[in-house]
């Protein structure tokens, strides 16, 4: 990942494009089946090299610092697996969710990989309505099999916590 | 007056301290109202967090001169600064002159902290070194300046590396605080080739909707596993050992003072095995640890050190000792506790610690598969205490095959409620105390 503390700073200059319109739908799919708890579907998502990061601060090496989430694609499928027993406590029963993402940007792009940073809101309810924001920088990759999810690297707004539980998929 | 003193019924005159702590603390039963009564939970702040030890930092957070950390003593926002004469300090966060907070970052690096109300300046010893305009103070001023330092936590002290402070003068040392659970410490530190830790890797902030003793209590509970963390055991990988107790020798333990613990150590040695704690890794995966590990125990103590793992431990009444990551806790109020978790690093070994801060995240925190769940079961007992019928929690299981030792109160049946009977018995003595006005 060569986007990190770029993507919340002012550290990238001027208007940058808009994704093309079948990156900026794959992303509206992910968002969906996030708020809609399909795990599985959601899964399928990942490339084999996924990474799905929130960190607690948007300069942190995870090599030396801790992250609210730093799942490699093994972890991603277990965080799958322990939602879909049922028994994961925290999202039993799930959240009822909707995120508006928008602000779309390209951060870098090449043949076969999109760097997509967008805003996002999030709004949870689950005993209680609950807002959640931030910056969620997607990797994007164009396959034979087409697009696939490399990384997602969420920048919470309330990353400087504390946080509430955040078992669902943000 | 036409009675005598003699004929009247011998009963003291009610004070404003007329709490009768039995009346919530029984011998294996707590009453609901220790979760939810703001009296209690405001008397607990005056008592277990102004009278006692509490757990404030780690040396490794504030190593350098001028580094400092904002962080509180039950509802008390402190500075804990490493001062400029070497000294470690806790400082009360308030400015002497009209109370604004003075240092709002979560850590730093300041010689001085200069409030920004009026300009007043501290040392980060705490001593007042400027007051701007100073000749518009009259001479009354200029003879208690001197008192006008930040006030400082009259006693601070550290046990292997895990700093300590009391809001009171006076009291017991944190030597016989600690007591046995200074062991707990010890073993955790026998993992490090140094024999020092760091806590540098961040903080993780979780916002639990539960009363913090149910947060904490909730950590040396081995009766919830199986079920609480069913889903983790059915989704991803079985216990690293078996949840049966008859099974196993696994032994829960009330250390005495407040503190407990759940005890793997006479399991692991039975097995013999390294690393079971760890995800039962070969130690061929962590070849420099390892060396570095024998050089400095010796090939017998770093076999045995890897055998028995990290602590599994609250120490009364905020730090839990959570194997390879570290959580202490905030009551915010009687229904919402901050938990505080961070990973513990072995300084010079890389690669194992970024195998640990993956395991932290994994199991730990608010997206974490094991303390989001936690979080979510203390909540809802919070929830179910709205219900006032019946009106006890009961913690007797295993009060009848308690065994005393020279270790504590111990129960070879880790379901045993021994450490909650523990902890309440410590809750009952601190916080049934006379409170002085």
């Amino acid at each position: 990942m060569t986007v990190t503390a770029d993507v919340t700073q002012a550290a990238v200059p001027g208007p940058l494009p808009v994704p093309d319109p079948d990156v900026a739908a794959f992303l509206y799919y992910e968002a969906r089946l996030a708020d809609e708890a399909r795990y599985s579907e959601w899964e399928q998502l990942w490339d084999d090299d996924a990474l799905y990061w929130v960190p607690m601060h948007p300069e942190d090496d995870p090599r030396t610092r801790l992250s609210y989430i730093y799942d490699n694609r093994n972890r991603i499928k277990s965080r799958v697996a322990q939602l879909n027993t049922g028994n994961r406590h925290a999202q039993t029963p799930p959240s009822v969710m909707r995120r508006v993402l928008g602000n779309m940007e390209v951060l870098a792009a090449d043949e076969e990989t999109v760097t997509v940073a967008s805003n996002f809101v999030l709004v949870e309810y689950r005993h209680e309505q609950r807002t959640w924001a931030g910056r969620v920088v997607h990797t994007v990759r164009r396959t034979p099999a087409g697009l696939r999810l490399a990384g997602k690297t969420v920048h919470l707004v309330s990353a400087g916590g504390p946080v509430n539980t955040l078992a669902f998929l943000i | 007056m036409t009675t005598t003193e003699t004929d009247r019924p011998a009963v003291e005159p009610p004070t404003p301290d007329a709490f009768d702590v039995a009346s919530v603390v029984q011998d294996h039963r707590v009453h609901g109202s220790v979760y939810t009564s703001p009296e209690i939970f405001q008397r607990e702040l005056d008592t277990i967090f102004r009278t006692g030890w509490v757990y404030v930092a780690h040396e490794s957070e504030i190593a350098e001169s001028g580094d400092y950390l904002t962080r509180r003593i039950g509802s008390e926002p402190v500075v804990v600064v490493h001062s400029k004469d070497g000294q470690i300090r806790v400082l009360l966060n308030r400015c002497s002159h009209r109370a604004n907070r003075l240092c709002n970052a979560d850590a730093g690096n300041a010689n001085s902290f200069r409030c920004p109300y009026h300009g007043w300046t501290f040392s980060n010893d705490g001593s007042l070194t400027a007051v701007p305009m100073r000749d518009g103070y009259g001479t009354e001023f200029q003879k208690v300046r001197s008192q006008l330092g930040m006030a400082e936590a009259p006693r601070v002290d550290s046990y292997g590396g895990f700093v300590f402070a009391s809001l009171a003068p006076e009291g017991i040392s944190l030597a016989e605080h600690l007591g046995g659970a200074a062991k707990a410490i010890d073993r955790v530190l026998d993992l490090s080739p140094t024999g020092k830790i760091e806590l540098r890797a961040g903080w993780m902030k979780h916002l639990h909707h539960a009363n913090w003793k149910m947060v904490v209590e909730n950590n040396v509970d081995g009766y919830h596993a199986l079920f609480t963390h069913a889903s983790v055991y059915d989704a991803i990988r079985p216990a690293k050992v078996s949840h049966i107790p008859a099974k196993v020798d696994v032994v829960v333990r009330d250390i005495g003072s407040g503190h407990s613990e759940i005890d793997y150590s006479a399991e692991y040695r039975k097995l013999d095995e390294e690393f079971v704690w760890y995800g039962r890794i070969p130690r061929a995966k962590l070849p420099d640890y390892v060396a570095a590990l024998e050089d400095r125990h010796g090939p017998e103590k770093a076999h045995d050190a890897l055998v028995v793992g990290p602590s599994h431990t609250l120490i009364w009444p905020n730090l839990f000792l959570a194997e390879m990551n570290v959580m202490y806790v905030e009551p915010i109020a009687p229904d919402e506790t901050v938990a505080y978790t961070t990973a513990v690093l072995v300084p010079g070994q890389d690669k194992l610690n970024q195998r640990t801060l993956r395991r932290s995240e994994g199991a730990m925190g608010p997206a974490g598969f094991l303390i989001a769940d936690d979080g979510e079961i203390g909540m809802r007992n919070q929830a179910g205490l709205a219900a006032h019928d019946p009106e006890w929690l009961e913690l007797s299981r295993g009060v009848e095959t308690d065994v005393i030792d020279e270790t504590g109160v111990v129960n070879s049946d880790k379901s045993a409620e021994t450490p909650q009977r523990g902890f309440y018995r410590q809750w009952a003595s601190v916080v049934g105390q006379e409170i002085r006005a």
